[in-house]
Formats: C-alpha cells, sequence, structure tokens
C-alpha cells in the first residue's frame, strides 16, 4: 500500500495542483455569485417566514412527497432493466440502454409537452411520470457498471446454498451495488427534489415545489427575500441529504472475476428479461412518441409543414434563427463537456483523502437555479467581473452545473482500479506517468465518455440558471422551443414539435453513430 | 492558479481599456436595447438608426416582461443595456419604484381579450357569449379557459379586467361562479392557448380562451393553408388595455444615443413595423396599419383599466385573494 501511494505521487501532486485553480473557478463562479444572493437578500426573520407560513408549508410538503414517490418509482423502472442489461449477454442492448439515456439528455420542456399531450389535465401523475422519464437513465448509468462487475461465481454459490432469487438479490446483489444505487438515490431524489421545468410546465397552479416557489417569488412577485431565505432552506435540505448518504468506500474487484460476469440468458428467462426491458422502454419513449407524432399532424392530417417551416428560414420571423440555435447549443454542449471533464478528472486524479472536495463540488445540485441565475446577474456586473453578457459564461455555469454530476460517474471508476495493477505497472519500471497514461487512462475511458456525455446533457436540457442570463444571439435549444411554443398560430407551434422532434432523433442516433466509427 | 490569474488580469486590463475608449468617444459603437423574449423585430428595422447616428443596436432579450422588470430592479443603476423596451402597465410602477428608468414613455398598446372559436359556435349553433356575466351562465359552463395571474401576464389583465368591470367588492364573487362554472386555469399562455383552446392548434376542449386582441390576425399569418378569414375572433367587452412602455436605463453611459434609440422607436418606421412582427398597435398616429390588421383584428371601443399605480399598489392583495379562491 505505502508503495503504491509512492508510485502515484507524481501524478497526484500535478493533479492536485491542477485542482487548486479548478477550486478557484468554482468558487468565482459558482460560491461568489451564491454567497452575494444569501448576503444581500437573506434575513432570519424570512426564514421562519417560510416554514411558519401555511400555503409555503403546503409547498415543502409537496416538494417531499413528490420527490419521494419519484424517486421509489424510477428506481422501480430502472432496476429490472439494469439487471437484464448488466447481468446477461444481449443484442442491441447498447442500443437499448442509448434510447433510455435519450430522455435525460432532452430539454425538460419537450418531454412535458410530451407527457401533456397525452395526459392533458393530470398534473401529479404527469410530474411523477416526467421524473420517471427523466432519471430512469440515471439509476441505468449508475448502477450497471458496478452491477456488471459482480461475479456470476458469488451468485451461483448462494444459488448452490439454496438461496432462492429474492433472497439472492437481498443479500448478494444489494450489498454489491450498494454504493452506486446509493448515489444513483440521491441524484435522482435530489433532481426531482429541485425539479423546476417539469413542474411549472405540468404543475399548473395548485402543484408547486420550492424551486418553482423561489422563481414565483423572486420573478413574478418581486419578493427576492422570501426567495433568498426558500433556497437557503432547501439549500440546507439537499447538504443534509448528501451528508447522509455519502457513500462508503467501494469494495474493489478483482478484474479477473468480469469475465464470467455476464451469460447468455437461459431459455426459461427470455420471457423475463424481454418484459424487464420492455416495459421501462415503453414508459420512457412514450411522451417522445407523442411528440413526434405530433409534429406530422395538423388537426387530424398528417404533414410536413412544420419542418418546411422549420428549414426555409421562416422561424426567424418569430425570432428564432434555427441553424444559429442548433450550433450555439452544441458549441456550448461540446464546450461544457470537456470542461466538466476536465474539471471531474483533475479531482479524481488528485485523490482527495477527505470528503471536502466531493461535497464542495456537489454543491450546485443543492443551490436553486433560480438563485443562482439571480446571483450571476447582480454579481458579475461590476469590473473586473463584467461578465453577465459574455457569451462564454453560459457554457461556464453549464459545466458548473454538471461537474457534480460527471465526478460521480469518474470517481468511482477510478476508485474502482485494482491497486495491484498500479503496483505491477511499477514493478516493471514504468514510471507513473506512464502508467497513467497506459493503465488507468484507458480504463476509465468509457467512464469518460459517460462524464462527457452527462455534461454535454446538462448543457442542452439546461433551462434554470442560464436561462436568467440576458441573451444577444445565444439562444439554446430549449429557448428556442419555448419560444416557439409562446407564440399565436399554427406554424409556430407546429415547428416547436418538429424541432423537438429532431432533437430527439439527434440524440437518439448520435451514440449508435459513434459506436459504429469505433 | 497563476494561469487563471494571469488571465484575470489581462481579462480587468482590457475591460477597463473598452470602459475608457467608450466614454472618450462620444459615439459608442453599440448601443444595447434590453427587451423581453417575444421582441422580434423586423430584420434590419435598426439599419437606418446605424445609418443615421453611427452606434450598431445589440438587441438583448431577457426573458419574459416580468423576468425582465425583475432584473431590471437587480441592477438598476447598473443596467445590462441602455434602453429598455416592452415595460407594460402592469409592471412599469415597480419598475419606477425600483428606480430602473431615467425616462420613458409608452411605446405601443394593444388588448388583452376573450377570444372564441368560430366554427365551434358556429356548428353547436349556441350564441358567442359577449360579456363577462355570460361566462357564469350555465350554458357556457366549463368552456373558458383562463391563465394562472401570478405567472402569466394575460391571466393577470383578465383578472384586472374583471375586478374593474365589477368592482373591489364584487369580483371576488365572480371568480368564485367562475370556478362553479368549471373555468379552467392553466399555468400559462401557452398551456391555455395551444393546449386548451379548440380554436388553434391543440385540439382542446375550451372553445373560449384568454389571450390577446391581435391573436386572430396572427392565426391568419401563420396559418399552414392561407385563410380568407380569421379561425378566431375577440369578445370586445372583456379586453384589458395593455400598454407597453420604453425608457432610457438609468445608469446609462450613452444617454445621448439612448434618447436617439429611444427616438427611433417611436418614430413612423418602427411603429409602422410593429403589427406584424410583435402583434401590437403604434401609438404614433401617424404609422399606418396593415392589412391583416385592419382585416383581422379588432379594437374594443372601451376597455377596463387601471391607472399604473392603482395596480401596483393592489398587486399583492388582489393576486392573494385570488389565490385563497383557487388553491
Amino acid at each position: 500500500m505505502e508503495k503504491h501511494l509512492l508510485v502515484m505521487n507524481s501524478v497526484t501532486r500535478v493533479a492536485r495542483r491542477a485542482q487548486a485553480s479548478v477550486i478557484l473557478a468554482f468558487a468565482l463562479f459558482f460560491a461568489f455569485p451564491v454567497i452575494t444572493m444569501v448576503v444581500k437578500f437573506a434575513r432570519v426573520s424570512e426564514l421562519i417566514h417560510s416554514i411558519t407560513d401555511q400555503s409555503l408549508r403546503d409547498v415543502w410538503w409537496f416538494t417531499f412527497w413528490q420527490a419521494i414517490v419519484s424517486t421509489v418509482l424510477a428506481v422501480l423502472v430502472a432496476l429490472p432493466f439494469t439487471w437484464a442489461i448488466s447481468r446477461h449477454t444481449i443484442r442491441f442492448s447498447r442500443a437499448m440502454t442509448g434510447f433510455i439515456t435519450v430522455p435525460f439528455l432532452m430539454p425538460a420542456v419537450v418531454v412535458a409537452t410530451g407527457i401533456k399531450a397525452i395526459l392533458p389535465n393530470a398534473a401529479v401523475p404527469g410530474i411523477l411520470w416526467a421524473h420517471v422519464v427523466f432519471n430512469v437513465a440515471v439509476v441505468v448509468r449508475m448502477v450497471s457498471p458496478q452491477w456488471m462487475l459482480l461475479d456470476r461465481a458469488i451468485e451461483n454459490t448462494a444459488a448452490d446454498l439454496g438461496a432462492g432469487r429474492i433472497r439472492t438479490f437481498f443479500y448478494v446483489v444489494l450489498p454489491h451495488i450498494r454504493t452506486s444505487l446509493r448515489s444513483a438515490i440521491t441524484v435522482v431524489f435530489l433532481f426531482c427534489f429541485t425539479s423546476f421545468a417539469i413542474v411549472t410546465i405540468l404543475g399548473g397552479i395548485s402543484h408547486r415545489t420550492i424551486e418553482s416557489e423561489i422563481f414565483t417569488q423572486a420573478v413574478r412577485l418581486g419578493n427576492t427575500r422570501t426567495a433568498t431565505s426558500l433556497a437557503v432552506l432547501q439549500a440546507a435540505v439537499v447538504l443534509i441529504v448528501i451528508r447522509f448518504s455519502r457513500a462508503s468506500p467501494l469494495k474493489l474487484d478483482d478484474p479477473s472475476q468480469t469475465i464470467q460476469a455476464y451469460s447468455e440468458p437461459p431459455t426459461r428467462l427470455r420471457g423475463v428479461i424481454l418484459l424487464s426491458l420492455a416495459a421501462p422502454l415503453f414508459i420512457v419513449l412514450t411522451p417522445f412518441v407523442a411528440v413526434i407524432i405530433r409534429s406530422f399532424t395538423l388537426k387530424g392530417r398528417f404533414t410536413i409543414s412544420g419542418y418546411r417551416w422549420l428549414f426555409d428560414g421562416s422561424t426567424e420571423s418569430v425570432g428564432v434563427n434555427i441553424s444559429h440555435t442548433l450550433t450555439t447549443s452544441f458549441m456550448f454542449a461540446t464546450l461544457c463537456a470537456v470542461l466538466a471533464t476536465t474539471a471531474a478528472l483533475i479531482i479524481s486524479m488528485a485523490r482527495n483523502r477527505t470528503s471536502f472536495i466531493p461535497v464542495l463540488t456537489a454543491l450546485p445540485l443543492t443551490i436553486s437555479a433560480v438563485t443562482l441565475g439571480l446571483g450571476l446577474i447582480v454579481t458579475f456586473n461590476t469590473w473586473p467581473f463584467n461578465w453577465r453578457s459574455q457569451w462564454w459564461l453560459i457554457p461556464v455555469i453549464h459545466s458548473v452545473i454538471a461537474l457534480p454530476l460527471s465526478l460521480r460517474t469518474l470517481q468511482p471508476a477510478i476508485e474502482a482500479i485494482p491497486t495491484d495493477l498500479y503496483d505491477a505497472s511499477a514493478s516493471l519500471g514504468a514510471s507513473p506517468w506512464r502508467t497513467w497514461a497506459r493503465i488507468e487512462l484507458p480504463l476509465i475511458r468509457p467512464a469518460l465518455m459517460r462524464a462527457a456525455g452527462f455534461a454535454a446533457a446538462v448543457s442542452l436540457g439546461e433551462f434554470g440558471a442560464t436561462s436568467f442570463l440576458s441573451r444577444s444571439n445565444s439562444m439554446t435549444i430549449p429557448i428556442a422551443i419555448g419560444q416557439l411554443l409562446s407564440h399565436p398560430g399554427e406554424m409556430p407551434n407546429q415547428s416547436a414539435f418538429a424541432l423537438a422532434t429532431l432533437v430527439t432523433i439527434v440524440i437518439a442516433l448520435a451514440p449508435q453513430v459513434r459506436r459504429r466509427h469505433r | 492558479m497563476k494561469k487563471i490569474l494571469a488571465l484575470l488580469i489581462a481579462g480587468s486590463a482590457l475591460a477597463s481599456c473598452a470602459i475608457q475608449s467608450e466614454s472618450s468617444n462620444d459615439i459608442p459603437k453599440e448601443i444595447t436595447l434590453i427587451a423581453y423574449d417575444a421582441f422580434t423585430p423586423e430584420k434590419g428595422v435598426f439599419d437606418d438608426f446605424t445609418t443615421q447616428y453611427g452606434p450598431k443596436v445589440n438587441v438583448v432579450t431577457a426573458g419574459d416582461t416580468g423576468a425582465m422588470v425583475s432584473k431590471a430592479i437587480l441592477t438598476a443603476g447598473n443596467p445590462e443595456g441602455d434602453v429598455i423596451f416592452g415595460i407594460d402597465n402592469t409592471f412599469i410602477s415597480r419598475a419606477v419604484s425600483g428606480k430602473v428608468l431615467d425616462e420613458y414613455q409608452a411605446v405601443d398598446e394593444g388588448d388583452v381579450c376573450v377570444n372564441f372559436d368560430k366554427s365551434w359556435f358556429a356548428s353547436r349553433n349556441i350564441a358567442v357569449p359577449t360579456t363577462f356575466e355570460d361566462f357564469v351562465k350555465p350554458q357556457y359552463k366549463g368552456l373558458l379557459s383562463v391563465e394562472d395571474p401570478v405567472n402569466s401576464a394575460p391571466g393577470f389583465a383578465f383578472l384586472l379586467a374583471s375586478i374593474h368591470h365589477f368592482g373591489e367588492d364584487r369580483w371576488q364573487t365572480y371568480w368564485k361562479q367562475l370556478k362553479a362554472n368549471s373555468v379552467r386555469v392553466s399555468a400559462d399562455w401557452t398551456s391555455a392557448y395551444t393546449a386548451d383552446f379548440s380554436g388553434s392548434t391543440g385540439k382542446g376542449k375550451y372553445p373560449l380562451v384568454v389571450s390577446y386582441g391581435s391573436s386572430p390576425p396572427a392565426e391568419v399569418m401563420f396559418a399552414e393553408i392561407p385563410l380568407t378569414d380569421a379561425p378566431t375572433g375577440v369578445i370586445t367587452s372583456t379586453c384589458f388595455h395593455s400598454v407597453e412602455y420604453v425608457g432610457m436605463l438609468r445608469g446609462t453611459k450613452h444617454q445621448k444615443m439612448a434618447r436617439a434609440l429611444v427616438e427611433y422607436l417611436l418614430a413612423k418606421k418602427f411603429q409602422e413595423s410593429m403589427p406584424t412582427t410583435l402583434f401590437v398597435y403604434p401609438v404614433n398616429k401617424a404609422a399606418v396599419l396593415p392589412e391583416v390588421f385592419t382585416k383581422y383584428a379588432v379594437r374594443p371601443t372601451t376597455t377596463e383599466t387601471f391607472d399604473a399605480a392603482t395596480i401596483e399598489k393592489n398587486r399583492d392583495g388582489w393576486i392573494d385573494a385570488w389565490r385563497n379562491i383557487f388553491l
């Protein structure tokens, strides 16, 4: 063990030094604006009011229970799917994982519109459904890598010793996937707890979360103080959740065991596997099918006029320049993927011994997007920080928001690399940097891609903090769809659905194409 | 760390250069116009301004009107731009008390009215309602969709129109009756107009919706198949008169150019471009209306409206009272 720490030193040292600048940038673009807001507007009397006020208490109650129910539902839908793809060799399993991830990459406004087309009047079922649609991918993507590593021999031994499937799941599988499942549950809960766009669009007037209430108070009613106090309380709750859910260190697996993890599905299980895959896909993809069908129909007839309108430049008359919007969105997504993944890689490589930095970088999950958004406007408005109207501020803020997710994707992968490998490499005479480039990097490449994918997704769908920044020629896809939907007339509406469909198709196909090129 | 520091210093040095060059030069390279998201001016409409005065006009959108005003208040005195377009009479008092503006004046006007689906009423041989009172009658039960006045500007305008019409002592009773007559309250205009309403793209169940007086011409202009008549109409006795303002932001470094831009926005050329791009009416009497407006838009002869100060003074109380009826 000592030897291992010794050989890692020169890599770790450089990473720690780089980490300092990452933390500095993080403090500047996240902590600074949030603290400015809190100092300017939070008051103790308002904090008390935010807890005691009856109507706000109802909001707290709804926020909690919808987040808990959404999380439970998302896990219940996701686990069978994760089991099927992690434990069996199935044709098209990568494609199916790709499809189930599509919603996570989609702007909330698209999901909400699709669900509204199916359930026009059911606010609460709509919200829960939308949360499931978004978060199934989180569970699948976070839990499946660890589940894949479970040695089949252990399960077989359990079976040989007479344990049934359920017993095996609770006593063998669950302890094995516990850390990643716990992280996934935490992330899903926090996403649902701080849900904004979904609740605003589907919740109607009577279903409000703290996050949507912060928006209403700050932007609609002009009560910045109440809003900031609510944001402080919300952050406190989220911090407590993170604190209590902190994953215990991963037990490292011997990689030689993983070879036996997959198996051809036994015939008697075929039906169960098929159902485990089909049901979640159906639940998750139906809203998008609704959007796609809607984009080709107008008043009960088939039409492609929405697409024609998009491509002949007509949307410019309602303020949407499609090619510009697409270029901007994809440029921001690329920048965000690069920035957030690099930062996450640096932090993971620094191998921090305390949990201080992971907790610190989890903070963007805790702070309301509205608070951060307003904070950006009041903070970055004076020399030498006069950046609020700079285009690059948008991808930088996207990266800050994406960092917790990228880090949580990357760090377990790095920690899961068996120390034996480093030792072996070192004893064969490889320098720490060579070991890093030849052993560590190839091993974490899938996790790196996943982290970059998540970051790009956050950027593509972000409809919170940066939507408060004023824009000059930097419209992103969700904002463009929102703009088209909020204009009277058939064609702007029709082209909003066409744009949503295009985004769905591009996002669904992109990973498949990349795979083929490999 | 050092690199970031160096970048910071370089960045701030550049910023200070920019500030100096702007203040030493009378005519800035660019002048910034803050507007709401739906500000979609005609392409090239500011070219004449640049030719005449020099600066390019940089349009910056800041969200919907409410978000734009909230942000302007948070940045009052150190504004994001030089001129602000589109604060309406429901928000102007808040902006004024937030010390956002140096000076302001009306730039356009329009109406928020109940729209109806012509074919829905025609095919059922039901008379189109004509007054506020009609909406609570049993034959119009479950036909009207309105927006949440907290989140939606037209929703708030309709609430104001009803308060003005019924007076402080009777409006709450009216809304209770509306509720009993199954009025639909949607979160925002998009849900109400494009999903609930039967007369536009949605296949909604509600043939009556709170929208704009200029929505019928928009239906004609943006129809898939060219129309000879608007599919929707306006119930003129339900209209709330809305006025939008243009103002010079307090703290602008380019007062002279800001005034010039305000003048430009009030002049005939820009005013005539507004109806078909922003779906509002010009305030400049010399501006000529386009045919699609004279033909399909209806202007009410009388409207329900309050002065801006009354709205600001009562806003919270009215909204609370309304929320108590519906939440």
